[in-house]
């Protein structure tokens, strides 16, 4: 029973997800509606909240129990606490029950993210650029045929879309645009091609029951 | 042959300065490169210049922080372009987290508009002109419900308005009043779905804005015509800044276009790093 | 320089995370606890005025109370902490994944299947998209050609051997070029990034540049 329900559901919502895009009757499509808008909503907002719990307890348990690198997780519980209070009470648009202005000092949920995540999201991605720079430096090596291929197409796009590649040769940047518009996408297509039946098949497999491991372990 | 070895050696932090120090200096002596616009780019600035008065167009702002360089610039002249026009603008984002970019841009776009309206019919008005929709989970939710009913779907708007009593919303139904969706997806790939759902099932017309790192898997889609055009990445931005300036007359500042010679300057010591690493290899393994 | 203490907590925060460049060091963590704090934080808000409240409580408590029903299928997500009933978790994953897996499978078989497959074979529309004139038909076999020989490198069921092998190793070309155009575009895209936060650093924060 424990699993067997789980997998009459899957095959159940999976047939209404398939059967929705085949049958235009108002019942059928009325009914895929409350499925989408309201359903689907509502479950995955507490999946959110079902990560939002599992996230605090794991790093309460970490200073809890003075784990390796404790300290920082209160860093984490304290700005958490912080952020959703100003949010849950300052509204979206800082106009909620909670004041977020201290005379012209604004800390609305709005300027939090545009001063705080914004600055901490970029950095942390802009820290990629130096680590390709390295690894190409260190572990780029034209040992094979291939390898040659994919260099040369690298250097060819890399140059062609600037305006250097003008600079260089008129028919630089073109033929840059032609290794995309051709090889590329050949290429492209047919990996494309290989995902999408692969997908296939294992969304085949899961509504069918055959796929199991979604299941996790445990229950008869 | 010593320093070859000692190139293979070298301290990574060493690169960082490097990469680093170059991009300071071309930041500190800029200057504007012009570049070349090509077909992918050129087909979806047709399609939002070409965008009928009855109809609107959907901005899908659904960026990250992470991809706000590249992505940011196209959000900025694709908005300037179709204000300019005075086509009536819906935004949304399919993501939370990256509602707040979606509202800087407006906001931004707006007020700079605004500014230089001498009356209000000549101003952009929330409700009137344009209308942010905000975000309803999960997203494949939104783009296969706004089919059917965009007031359906969204419900209320970002600040909290019921939306089927703006008056935008009253001539704007669904993807029928809608001319062409741009979908500025950054990294998610969100640009796909729209395809995938919307262009499929109800004809929408579909212009992609990605990153760069999605650029060359996208190529098969727009080629097979499930984009009607694509910016990818910052020099996608650029081209479509170029177009702005040169044909709309859009004089706001480019900041893609800026960007082109750090960009170059970038590039080239890539290419260097790559070219050096290889000689130091081929050199040591031989001497070996 | 900008004196907005909103831009030098941006900027000291940039900072901070860059000091792990040089090397690992507790300002670096510190910094990245408070950005899985805060952004936590913020889809907290979101999720609670956009979704809970106006889709949810706000109909529950107006009369729709068969809301009730899908609010106590997500409640079913918390006994995974409890040991005996952990197997409920299933349904309302089973409800979510199974919905969303049997919506994808008509997509990707006309959207990524069919729809690339007419776009690959050699018809005069295809010719003619490429607005190349002769060489439409040209790019259009190459495109085909390429299409077909990468697909054939990935069918590992036979070995590669006499007209496989050619083919297969056509498509490693086609494959190698086209992971070679990522790899340009991706060093575009990283490098950007970088030069986007360099800008603020030095333009918002410290008005070096304009």
């Amino acid at each position: 029973m424990k699993k067997k329900i789980p997998l009459a559901l899957v095959f159940i919502a999976g047939v209404s997800g398939l059967v929705a895009a085949f049958v235009p009757h108002p019942l059928v499509k009325a009914g895929d509606e409350i499925m989408r808008n309201d359903v689907l909503r509502i479950i995955q907002s507490f999946a959110f909240i079902l990560a939002l719990s599992s996230l605090v307890s794991v790093h309460t348990s970490k200073i809890r129990t003075r784990r390796h690198k404790w300290p920082y997780s209160i860093v984490l519980l304290a700005s958490f606490l912080i952020t959703s209070v100003i949010g849950l009470g300052g509204g979206v648009s800082g106009r909620g029950i909670l004041p977020t202005q201290i005379g012209n000092f604004n800390f609305n949920i709005q300027t939090i993210y545009q001063n705080v995540i914004i600055a901490l999201s970029t950095s942390m991605f802009a820290l990629l650029a130096f680590y390709m720079a390295s690894a190409s430096y260190r572990a780029f090596r034209i040992r094979s045929f291939e390898a040659t291929l994919l260099l040369s197409a690298a250097f060819i796009v890399m140059l062609g879309v600037l305006p250097i590649g003008d600079a260089i040769s008129h028919h630089l940047p073109a033929f840059a645009q032609w290794i995309l518009d051709v090889p590329n996408a050949a290429g492209q297509r047919g990996i494309a091609f290989g995902i999408a039946l692969g997908g296939l098949a294992t969304a085949l497999k899961i509504v069918l029951g055959i796929e199991r491991s979604w299941l996790g372990g445990g229950g008869a | 042959m010593k320093i070859f070895e000692t190139l293979t050696r070298i301290d990574r932090r060493i690169i960082f300065l490097a990469l680093g120090g170059l991009i300071i200096f071309s930041l500190l002596f800029p200057r504007f490169l012009k570049v070349r616009v090509f077909p992918p780019v050129a087909k979806l600035y047709e399609a939002v210049d070409k965008i009928p008065p009855d109809k609107a167009l959907i901005l899908d702002i659904s960026y990250g922080p992470q991809y706000q360089a590249e992505c940011e610039p196209m959000a900025y002249t694709v908005l300037r372009h179709a204000y300019k026009n005075r086509t009536k603008v819906l935004a949304l984002s399919l993501y939370a987290e990256y509602l707040g970019l979606a509202k800087k841009v407006l906001d931004d776009v707006t007020a700079e508009y605004n500014r230089n309206a001498r009356s209000r019919d000549d101003s952009l008005i929330y409700g009137r002109d344009y209308v942010f929709l905000g975000w309803q989970p999960p997203p494949i939710i939104p783009i296969l419900g706004m089919g059917e009913s965009i007031a359906g779907v969204y419900q209320i708007d970002y600040y909290g308005n019921q939306t089927d009593t703006l008056p935008l919303m009253k001539h704007i139904k669904n993807y029928n009043n809608v001319s062409i969706l741009v979908a500025l997806g950054g990294g998610t790939g969100s640009e796909k779905w729209w395809a995938q759902f919307a262009q499929r099932k109800f004809g929408l017309r579909v212009g992609a804005g990605c990153s760069a790192v999605l650029g060359a898997d996208y190529y098969p889609y727009y080629q097979a015509g499930q984009f009607t055009g694509m910016m990818v990445g910052v020099k996608g931005a650029a081209e479509y800044e170029e177009l702005a300036s040169s044909r709309a007359k859009i004089t706001a500042e480019r900041v893609a276009s800026e960007r082109m010679l750090s960009l170059t300057y970038a590039h080239l010591i890539m290419i260097a790093f790559i070219v050096i690493g290889n000689i130091s290899y081929f050199v040591t393994r031989r001497k070996k | 320089m900008n004196f907005d203490p909103w831009i030098w907590i941006g900027a000291l925060l940039s900072l901070a995370i860059f000091s792990f460049l040089y090397k690992e060091n507790p300002v670096y963590y510190v910094a990245e606890h408070i950005y899985i704090g805060v952004i936590n934080g913020y889809l907290v808000t979101f999720y609670w005025h956009n979704i809970l409240v106006p889709i949810l409580f706000k109909r529950l408590f107006s009369g729709m109370y068969l809301l009730i029903i899908p609010a106590f299928i997500g409640c079913l997500y918390f006994t995974r902490f409890i040991p005996r009933l952990s197997w409920l978790v299933r349904i309302p994953i089973a409800l979510f994944m199974g919905y969303y897996t049997g919506l994808f499978i008509p997509v990707t078989i006309q959207a990524d299947i069919i729809k690339q497959i007419q776009a690959t074979l050699l018809t005069t529309q295809n010719f003619k998209m490429w607005n190349a004139g002769a060489l439409g038909i040209v790019w259009s076999v190459i495109l085909f050609v390429g299409v077909i020989c990468t697909i054939s490198y990935f069918y590992f069921s036979r070995e590669h051997k006499g007209a496989l092998r050619v083919t297969s190793r056509i498509g490693i070309v086609f494959i190698m070029l086209g992971f070679g155009a990522s790899f340009g575009y991706t060093v575009m895209s990283r490098v950007t990034l970088l030069i986007g936060k360099l800008q603020f650093l030095m333009g918002d924060w410290l008005g070096i540049i304009k």
